[in-house]
């Protein structure tokens, strides 16, 4: 499974030794080099590394936010969706025309959109900040609104670059566990970035780990944990093992 | 933090302003305190005050247009070359252009124009265009990549990035830059008048000044300084402070 390269339709995306390039004025660096790996459909992959391993970059190829220099990105998926580390809301709209934001570009009216956007906002248990605007929010508030934004528009695939990194702990607790119950109900494909060892195995079928300079695909792990995951648990403490010792050879 | 805000000296200009503008009031009622001091000790009598009032409205009349013209052009080139994938070849090419002394280029206004008020007018665009323009150019440059990314993975493609993206960014520096096109447009409008020698404050300051400071010059001195601290009170004072709350990191 890890470095599945078969084309077949129960693959969201498909990655087949794919390598990147910054060439601008400033510098001409490789950012990834010979990325492969599949995301199976509704599955939820996590990819993990040190800085300048790339994931970023890796996440604006699969978007096609960045032209890649070589290999084959084969994209089974039409309505994607990013929820941002820094958040990365229009701080002119409130948090309604945020999450709705999606649903007006694409030309739906203005009253179903609102509906819909007041409808995900409670999901994400916001119900009743819809006026607020970004900078009258907690960044979980915001993450939430980030959160409520990629749903309203019903993605087949959510790209999360690193969603809890500037929440607290109580914080990215309630909202890993919000992003569960979301998963399930949705089944959509989710792939995330992620720079905690014990949140990528809670969360993950698969962990993609990868190297820095240039940022490279070091190993692929499943997680075959049952669900819901005993994060107290010997065979979960196991799989942490498992991974920092991993992370620890890449480093 | 993403600064939502494109450029990061907008956000501190924002900053200062909106402080130094709390204390507008107490400076605008100062300038019309001393003023009325000097009126009850008789300094301005021999004011011709219609005079001064007409030559004012002129001269502010002018400002507003040129200052309508200028925020159409400026923010639509900008939003344009910022939309488009040439805006790094723009940029060097207008900011040679900006560097050009603007009262250098009178005489071509003049020569194409003749001494009229369009001249005036065409004058002070060419003068208050520049911070509007490079004001929002700064903002959709700068603007934090995730926002743009956001904006694009989220159907803000093509002709709708501008409407929905690219404007509503570079709101705040549209304000400031129209604060400096502003104050810009004042020395435009007025220097012009003076050396086309064509109605309006600038001819009234110069007919006063003919023979040194007098009470008229003096009394027009006043009468400016107040309007600027209504317009900038009432109007950008306001904007800026909203601006300030709503695009805060």
């Amino acid at each position: 499974m890890p470095n599945d390269m078969s084309h077949s339709s129960d693959m969201a995306l498909v990655l087949s030794r794919v390598s990147a390039r910054f060439n601008d004025e400033k510098k001409n660096v490789l950012a990834l080099k010979d990325i492969s790996f599949s995301l199976p459909k509704g599955s939820f992959v996590s990819i993990i590394g040190p800085s300048g391993a790339g994931k970023s970059t890796l996440m604006r190829v699969i978007l096609g936010l960045m032209e890649h220099e070589s290999g084959e990105v084969v994209r089974d998926f039409e309505r994607p969706a990013m929820v941002f580390q820094n958040y990365a809301l229009f701080p002119w709209l409130n948090a309604r025309d945020n999450v709705a934001f999606g649903l007006r570009m694409s030309g739906m009216d203005r009253k179903k959109r609102e509906h819909i956007a007041c409808e995900k906002l409670k999901e994400v248990g916001l119900e009743r900040l819809e006026d607020h605007y970004p900078s009258q929010l907690s960044g979980g508030q915001r993450q939430r609104v980030g959160l409520a934004r990629a749903l309203a528009i019903s993605p087949d695939l959510l790209i999360m670059d690193e969603p809890f990194s500037n929440l607290d702990t109580i914080t990215s607790e309630s909202l890993k566990a919000d992003l569960l119950r979301i998963w399930r109900s949705y089944g959509m494909t989710i792939l995330m970035v992620n720079h905690l060892i014990p949140d990528a195995i809670e969360l993950s079928d698969q962990i993609i780990v990868m190297e820095a300079h240039p940022g490279r695909v070091e190993k692929t792990l499943s997680v075959d944990l049952p669900r819901p995951r005993d994060v107290r648990g010997p065979q979960f403490f196991k799989e942490v093992d498992v991974l920092t010792e991993v992370i620890r050879k890449v480093s | 933090m993403i600064r939502s805000v494109g450029h990061p000296q907008n956000r501190a200009w924002h900053r200062s302003h909106t402080r130094n503008y709390r204390n507008a009031w107490f400076i605008m009622a100062g300038a019309i305190g001393i003023a009325a001091l000097l009126w009850f000790l008789g300094d301005f009598g021999s004011v011709a005050w219609p005079a001064l009032g007409a030559a004012i409205l002129q001269t502010t009349y002018r400002l507003a247009l040129a200052y309508g013209i200028a925020l159409l052009l400026g923010v639509a080139i900008a939003l344009l070359v910022g939309w488009s994938p040439f805006a790094d070849f723009f940029f060097p090419f207008f900011d040679v252009l900006q560097n050009l002394p603007s009262f250098a280029l009178i005489p071509l206004f003049i020569y194409f124009l003749g001494f009229t008020n369009q001249m005036i007018i065409l004058f002070a665009v060419s003068s208050i265009i520049w911070p509007i323009l490079f004001a929002v150019l700064n903002a959709i440059k700068s603007a934090h990549k995730d926002l743009s990314d956001a904006a694009t993975i989220f159907g803000a493609h093509g002709w709708k990035r501008i409407p929905y993206y690219l404007a509503p960014l570079s709101y705040p520096a549209i304000l400031t830059g129209s604060i400096v096109g502003i104050a810009i447009g004042w020395e435009a409008v007025i220097g012009a008048e003076i050396i086309a020698n064509i109605t309006g404050f600038g001819d009234f300051i110069k007919t006063a000044s003919a023979t040194g400071i007098s009470q008229a010059s003096v009394a027009g001195t006043f009468a400016i300084l107040v309007i600027v601290f209504v317009i900038n009170r009432l109007v950008w004072a306001p904007l800026l402070a909203e601006s300030s709350k709503r695009y805060a990191e």
